[in-house]
């Protein structure tokens, strides 16, 4: 007999293998989600661009400055989509049959994380390409991008895990989609639009600084902007990131367990 | 591993106090086929869930194939195949893609898996869909699709929840004779849930009947048809007087009868030979009812004699 228990990493292989084939076969999903965040770059950049000759930008590019809104956005649809796709699964049956196979309910919940954090990543990619386009300049050169990009990555398997926890908890598509409103807290209460030094109000500025997607966006801004002369900065938003996404994670690993059970 | 399902008064509470399952004890052997019969809500898929891992029980004792179901889920899971009422199909995948994925995830290498996938596809006739879109399937052929992800691994025991519900009778067929199949040719312990007395009756070895999350009966086909296999002879009449006339004329030691308000039955074994002698009777009285039925024993009379002999208490386990 051929059983036995599957393998960790392959389990997580085959699983996002699938999750990507099944988002490539349905284009009318991810080709929206690609086309909005660079729709947001261009508005932002032709709208507020004028904010950069204010003296606390000292100078920088506005581009570089907007370039983590535009890339930390998109995740609603990207990694977002993790959720939906998780809604899908419950909704035709599919999930039942594999929580009845012995892979492990990590590498059950990391196949869809995983696949939304590569449609992030490909997105910021192309985001980026369009800024470049755009006029952007990368201080921290080829490894700024990579640097980016990672901080992209790290970023995607925190909300696709935060996403796949919240559909395997709402089981509908409906209140799966509420849960991804967390999402517009997360991105207008922090540095959004200016640097920190300009935010006005006071409660704005608390709730900026108890915010990880500020830490985020500064880690990034610095590569864009500075290059390496500062590294805290970066390596904060690192550790940030990573604490985010070994939350997310294990509350949507835990949720798996919970999916099926009614009680 | 072994194919045996031993389980010992489990219980399941669902939020808001429902009582899905209370109380419930049997044995299975290994290769036997077992079927539960019973009507919508009786706690069928609940039992079903909680032996294959997917619910806890509220209380009460889980064995499958030799291993603990609370402790050890791993091992349960890679020793039973299991179709759940609704079938689990990914609409995105083709047929093939579907047998492949799930054969890696019970441990076969790629190369394994395609193999096992092309003679999965050939024994539920699918060879030629392989490469369409399982979305694109018909009913019956996702449940052979189904089947044949359940049967991957070749499990020692298989769980079939009501597989037939909704098919055609072509495609009801064709899933009677694999699962018999299985079980007579490759020894599979069977436990399968059922709304037909039927199917339960053509496939199993042994049945139990459940109701309200409960144990009614359990005995082979045979022995169940002995102690409840009735004809019904329903007497419409339409003055109650006339039926409590009728039910006064007709009653005897014989057989079993009850009143309703204007309808009169009676329970027999052999219905259609006493009823000349029914006729003879009300006709003695010129009582003629409105309308005269003569049913062979369906699943709701099974239930209305096991749920009256539960109520009176007389009924064995």
């Amino acid at each position: 007999m051929n059983k036995q228990q599957g393998n960790f990493f392959s389990d997580t292989l085959v699983m996002t293998k699938r999750s990507i084939v099944t988002i490539l076969r349905n284009p009318l999903i991810f080709i929206p989600n690609l086309a909005i965040s660079m729709f947001f770059l261009f508005v932002y950049e032709a709208g507020l661009s004028g904010i950069a000759n204010l003296p606390a930008f000292e100078g920088a590019n506005y581009l570089a400055f907007i370039l983590p809104v535009s890339i930390v956005s998109a995740a609603i649809g990207g990694a977002g989509g993790a959720g939906q796709a998780l809604v899908k699964d419950l909704d035709n049956g599919f999930f039942s049959r594999l929580l009845l196979t012995p892979s492990s309910r990590l590498a059950i919940v990391l196949g869809p994380i995983i696949a939304g954090m590569l449609q992030l990543v490909i997105q910021a990619g192309l985001i980026i390409c369009v800024g470049f386009f755009l006029g952007l300049e990368v201080a921290g050169g080829a490894l700024g991008v990579v640097v980016v990009l990672l901080l992209t990555l790290g970023w995607g398997l925190a909300f696709a895990g935060y996403s796949v926890g919240v559909a395997l908890r709402a089981k509908n598509a409906q209140s799966a989609q509420a849960g991804t409103f967390i999402f517009f807290p997360l991105i207008f209460l922090s540095t959004t639009f200016v640097p920190y030094e300009l935010i006005d109000a006071a409660w704005l500025k608390v709730a900026a600084s108890i915010n990880p997607v500020t830490y985020l966006f500064e880690a990034m801004r610095t590569v864009l902007i500075d290059g390496f002369t500062d590294t805290w900065p970066i390596v904060l938003g690192f550790l940030v990131i990573a604490g985010l996404c070994g939350i997310t994670i294990t509350f949507s690993a835990v949720s798996a367990k919970k999916a099926v059970s009614t009680d | 591993m072994n194919g045996t399902i031993h389980v010992e008064n489990i219980e399941k509470t669902f939020k808001g106090d429902v009582k899905a399952v209370r109380g419930v004890s049997f044995n299975v052997a290994d290769g036997e086929f077992f079927a539960f019969l019973g009507p919508n809500g009786a706690g069928k898929s609940t039992t079903v869930q909680l032996l294959t891992t997917l619910l806890k029980p509220t209380s009460g004792k889980l064995e499958v194939a030799g291993y603990d179901v609370n402790k050890d889920p791993e091992k349960v899971r890679l020793s039973i195949g299991v179709a759940l009422q609704e079938t689990g199909i990914d609409p995105d995948l083709k047929g093939r893609e579907l047998l492949e994925f799930q054969a890696r995830l019970f441990g076969f290498s790629k190369k394994e898996a395609k193999k096992r996938a092309e003679e999965l596809l050939e024994l539920v006739g699918l060879t030629e869909d392989a490469d369409r879109l399982s979305g694109k399937y018909s009913g019956g052929m996702r449940r052979r699709l189904d089947l044949a992800m359940t049967l991957v691994h070749q499990p020692k025991i298989l769980f079939l929840d009501e597989p037939t519900t909704g098919l055609d009778p072509a495609n009801r067929k064709a899933i009677w004779r694999e699962i018999k199949r299985l079980n007579k040719e490759e020894g599979t312990t069977i436990f399968l849930t059922t709304q037909y007395l039927e199917e339960a009756d053509q496939l199993a070895d042994r049945i139990s009947i459940i109701n309200k999350g409960q144990i009614v009966a359990t005995g082979t086909p045979a022995e169940l048809k002995r102690t409840l296999g009735f004809d019904a002879i329903v007497l419409q009449f339409d003055e109650e007087d006339e039926a409590i006339s009728a039910y006064e004329a007709v009653a005897s030691d014989e057989y079993q009868t009850e009143r309703v308000k204007n309808d009169v039955t009676i329970l027999a074994e052999n219905g259609t030979s006493i009823l000349a002698d029914v006729i003879r009777k009300l006709d003695e009285r010129n009582l003629h009812p409105a309308q005269l039925n003569v049913k062979p024993p369906s699943l709701d009379d099974v239930f209305i004699q096991v749920t009256n002999e539960q109520k009176e208490g007389g009924l064995n386990e």
